[in-house]
């Protein structure tokens, strides 16, 4: 069995060449995740493009990405070669599991892509624009029951921010959190839920078919050639995006932090990682420097009190 | 013509020489990952996709199909011969077939296993291809309630695998339904007995679960009893082939499996393991040779396997024609479909048909190449057996321990200076836990089952409840839900009257259940 | 089938009722942390806190009979036990729990292979830990650098371009 399994696995081994490493990127997730994919997208354009010789993911799953982050944090400070990658849904999950290390315990670099949420609902719904839902959820917030992501996530986030935007009490929210990879895509098709909030590629396929009904999107444009309404242009005054971002390890130089963010502007400009966007379908939301800063501490306050608010956080 | 001319077409172009061979390559592979405990077919996908991207989209596609279902068979096969099932769907199978193996029947297992799997794989397969439109609007309909009934006819099922005592089987189900408990509540994002440690806020894995109580415990209880230690197994005794009375005990079993294991597989929420459980049950109530069941009835071994590959296939079907990915490994094939171009969800039979009808040719080839490759090996598996025991034994905990840090290898723990990784602690107190439990006769798959089962049935039961604002009237609202209960009562009721009118003795049946 | 009670002599037995009391203590331990949570206003009728009420519930009903099991004597017989292969393997599998984080995975692994390979009676050390280091370097290699797996790395590891 041995013979037969080395001769295997070295043909696997043939298939990738190995260098030494340069960059060492932290995928705080299983293989196969969302910010695994992003970190092995990385990989792979910092490599063909020359940007960096080698570059390793290691993945630290759990907590979404709390102990990754915790790990990361206690592993590389002032380690200039050291990246993680990590997104919207940290900033919710430090506060929901009380995590002691947050996003300020790391040195954010760019924010890469993002994605919008959609809320949809299933095409013989009587809801026919957001003006009918918040009329329903005025009526009788826990009749409108939103299938999303798990609990304190970015969807259920949203749909708080609904309701409080729309003057109804958050806590009254009637949300059924389901595990991610679009169980709740099925609740919404069969007609169990009310309505679905979840990111746009989830519904996406069910949108164009005609099978979904988009409302709106959370995002604070339309994307290019789609007819669904932005919730501003809907009359909500709400913006909620999903974004993925990359982050070096405390306590290195100014110097070092410039070098990096070079590297990861290189990386974004480049055409193999604008290639990799398409095939995955990732929205190009780069941000980088005082402006992703700014950004970065306006979610994270709003998240804070949106989490306070629905009686998540404490 | 459409459907047959297309499916014709991608089976001519799979059945090129160099896109056999990468088919055969990608069985290989898949198998040689997948067989190491631990390593389930999730991550074996995970880890070879990369792979597959240098070859042309036809041979990618094929040899991912094979790394695929290589990946799932691999991990019957340590089920089976070393009682260290790799991954949640092969624990059943570790029931029966590592009793068959101990008596020297581990060949007609392992080929019942694989004749079963190439089967139902075949007839899922070409389900998938022409009713899975069908199929999928009949799953759509299930609902929370329903979810949760269907999970209740689970639990009622569950105590065909409890052994020889009810207590302590009854016992090992509810220390895996208190292990479900640790972790974030999915509802409300609490921690629920986490005890303040950040490891436990994803709660216990099934798999990290599965290995150390089969494997790790194993090895301890067969290490500190002095007749196992000596005890000489026999790798083949009679013949490594079926026999023709296993043929024919076989084949029903397969049938059934498959049958089983389809629709739950294309159940958004059904979950892979689920159907081995109803299959196993299934068996155990219909066969001629109930006696033989917990002593190696090949049976239990084809049906349930039967079901794995049904229900692997099943989840394809909310995979293609919704773009749902209802378990981790199907989460994975969508990030390699899309890799391939194809692009799953309600458009993709009607935009993309040649690629959907080359992927359905390349699953078919690669199922049977997995038949091709395996046979023949039974006989080389089966000499595993013959490893002299200190080094199989060392060896499987190498690879458990390789397993469980390839899935979750974070060092989060920390003793003084030293940071050591919580989940290899977590597979030696289970370990420990599983040697335990085998010394005082408590059976270990039900501890599995019920960390398996029970988060899924409260998760189903509270959004039912949630979505009915508290009615708990919807439960019994859907003819799917009170058709789920009826059965689940027969199965519950009929035995248990037959053994009243049997024995009379209500006591005595509680303590020892026999059946 | 065998009746599952081949305990003849049916005398109370009393590691079975240290089972009985650790159930009840698990039980008390579900039923005192869950206790300590702070339920959310959302969750109006069936929240976090019921299953796991009811499920400790069933554990202290379990931990009754078992013990009733216990006092008549219930349990199958078991076999002398063999503690010295028990602290090899344990041994072993804490070593390189221990080891693997600075010294490597094929480090720790090997010390694990040599003391699994002691604990069945197989030595001596200085050949089985050899063999479990190049077994266990060979399945580094190919995991972590054909594979991509991200495995623990030490001083031999990073000797490996």
């Amino acid at each position: 069995m041995n013979k037969l399994f080395l001769a295997a696995a070295l043909t696997g081994a043939l298939a990738v060449p190995a260098f030494a490493a340069d960059y060492t990127i932290m995928a705080p997730a299983a293989p196969g995740g969302g910010w695994d994919q992003t970190a092995r997208a990385m990989q792979e354009a910092l490599q063909a493009e020359g940007i960096s010789g080698n570059v390793q993911v290691t993945n630290v799953p759990g907590a979404g990405g709390t102990i990754g982050l915790a790990q990361f944090v206690n592993q590389f400070n002032g380690n200039p070669n050291a990246l993680i990658v990590g997104g919207y849904v940290m900033v919710g999950a430090v506060l929901t599991n009380a995590s002691p290390v947050s996003l300020a315990n790391v040195t954010p670099i760019a924010r890469l892509t993002g994605e919008s949420d959609v809320i949809v609902v299933p095409a013989n719904s009587e809801l026919q624009t957001v003006d009918d839902l918040v009329a329903k959820l005025k009526a009788d917030p826990g009749a409108v029951s939103w299938a999303g992501g798990s609990a304190g996530g970015v969807d259920h986030i949203a749909a708080g921010l609904f309701a409080k935007t729309v003057g109804v009490d958050p806590t009254t929210v009637n949300y059924i959190a389901y595990s991610g990879g679009g169980e709740a895509l099925a609740a919404v098709l069969g007609g169990q839920v009310t309505v679905g909030i979840s990111g746009l590629g989830e519904f996406d396929a069910q949108i164009q078919s005609g099978d979904l009904r988009a409302l709106a999107s959370t995002g604070a444009e339309r994307l290019e050639g789609s007819d669904i309404p932005t919730l501003s242009e809907a009359g909500v005054e709400l913006v909620v995006e999903n974004w993925r971002m990359v982050a070096a390890a405390p306590g290195i130089t100014d110097e070092q932090k410039a070098t990096i963010t070079a590297d990861v502007e290189k990386l974004v400009t480049s055409a193999t990682w604008q290639g990799i966007l398409e095939t995955n379908g990732w929205t190009d939301m780069f941000l980088a420097g005082d402006e992703f800063d700014a950004q970065l501490a306006a979610d994270i306050s709003a998240t804070e009190a949106i989490l306070k608010d629905i009686g998540l956080v404490q | 013509m459409d459907t047959f001319g297309l499916l014709g077409e991608g089976l001519l172009a799979a059945l090129q020489v160099q896109n056999l061979l990468y088919a055969l390559l990608g069985v290989t592979l898949g198998t040689a990952v997948g067989v190491l405990p631990g390593i389930g077919p999730a991550l074996t996908v995970a880890l070879l996709l990369p792979v597959t991207y240098r070859l042309d989209p036809t041979g990618s596609l094929i040899m991912f199909a094979g790394i695929y279902y290589g990946g799932m068979y691999g991990g019957s096969t340590t089920s089976i011969l070393l009682n260290t099932p790799g991954e949640s769907a092969s624990i059943v199978t570790a029931l029966e077939g590592n009793k068959m193996a101990r008596k020297g029947r581990g060949g007609p297992a392992l080929a019942t296993a694989a004749i079963g799997s190439f089967i139902a794989g075949l007839i899922a397969t070409l389900a998938l291809a022409f009713v899975a439109p069908w199929v999928v609007k009949a799953a759509l309909a299930f609902g929370p309630a329903d979810y949760f009934a269907l999970m209740v006819l689970a639990f009622v099922t569950v105590s065909a695998a409890f052994g020889d005592s009810a207590l302590r089987g009854i016992t090992a189900l509810f220390i895996g339904l208190g292990l479900g408990i640790i972790g974030i509540d999915l509802q409300t994002g609490q921690a629920r007995l986490s005890f303040g440690i950040p490891d436990l806020l994803d709660g216990i894995e099934v798999t990290t679960l599965a290995v150390a109580l089969f494997a790790v415990g194993e090895t301890l209880a067969i290490a500190s009893s002095s007749t196992s230690l000596k005890e000489e197994v026999l790798a083949v005794k009679g013949s490594v082939w079926m026999t023709l009375s296993d043929w024919k005990r076989s084949w029903p079993a397969w049938l059934r499996g498959t049958f089983i294991g389809f629709p739950i597989g294309a159940m958004p929420a059904g979950g892979a393991e689920i159907g081995t459980f109803f299959s196993y049950a299934a068996e155990r109530k219909l066969s001629k040779h109930p006696e033989e069941f917990g002593e190696g009835a090949i049976e239990g071994v084809a049906g349930p396997e039967a079901a794995n590959n049904a229900s692997a296939a099943g989840t394809l079907v909310p995979l293609l024609t919704l773009g749902l990915p209802t378990s981790a490994t199907a989460a994975i094939m969508l990030a390699g479909f899309q890799q391939f171009g194809l692009q799953p969800g309600p458009l993709l039979f009607a935009n993309n048909a040649p690629l959907v009808w080359s992927l359905v040719a390349s699953l078919l080839i690669a199922n049977f190449m997995l038949l091709v490759l395996n046979l023949p090996l039974i006989g080389l598996w089966v000499r595993l057996l013959t490893i002299p025991k200190p080094w199989l034994y060392a060896g499987i905990l190498t690879f458990a321990t390789l397993g469980t840090l390839g899935a979750n290898g974070a060092m989060s723990g920390r003793l003084g200076p030293i940071p050591f990784s919580f989940e290899l602690l977590i597979l030696l107190a289970f370990g420990i836990l599983g040697f335990i439990l085998r010394r005082f006769g408590y059976p270990i798959a039900p501890v599995v089952i019920g960390l398996i089962l029970g988060p899924l049935s409260e998760q189903q039961l509270r959004r039912a409840l949630a979505i009915s604002q508290g009615d708990p009237g919807i439960l019994v609202h859907s003819p799917i839900a009170i058709t789920l209960y009826i059965i689940a009562a027969i199965a519950l009721l009929v035995p248990f009257y037959f053994r009243l009118r049997g024995k009379g003795a209500v006591l005595q049946q509680m303590a020892s259940d026999e059946d | 089938m065998s009746l599952g009670e081949p305990n003849l002599s049916r005398r109370p037995d009393g590691a079975a009722f240290v089972i009985a009391l650790v159930l009840a203590a698990i039980a008390a331990v579900i039923i005192w942390q869950t206790s300590l949570m702070r339920v959310p206003p959302i969750q109006a009728k069936v929240g976090p806190t019921v299953f796991p009420y009811v499920i400790a519930a069933g554990l202290l009903v379990l931990s009754f009979a078992t013990a009733i099991s216990a006092f008549r004597g219930q349990f199958p017989v078991r076999e002398k036990i063999n503690y010295g292969p028990i602290a090899w393997i344990v041994g072993g599998l804490l070593a390189q729990l221990l080891l693997i984080s600075w010294a490597g995975f094929s480090i720790g692994t090997a010390v694990l292979f040599g003391f699994v390979a002691k604990g069945f009676g197989r030595g001596p050390l200085w050949l089985s830990v050899p063999i479990g280091f190049v077994l266990a370097f060979a399945i580094w290699f190919i995991f972590s650098r054909g594979l991509q797996l991200s495995l623990p790395t030490g001083p031999i590891e990073r000797l490996v371009p």
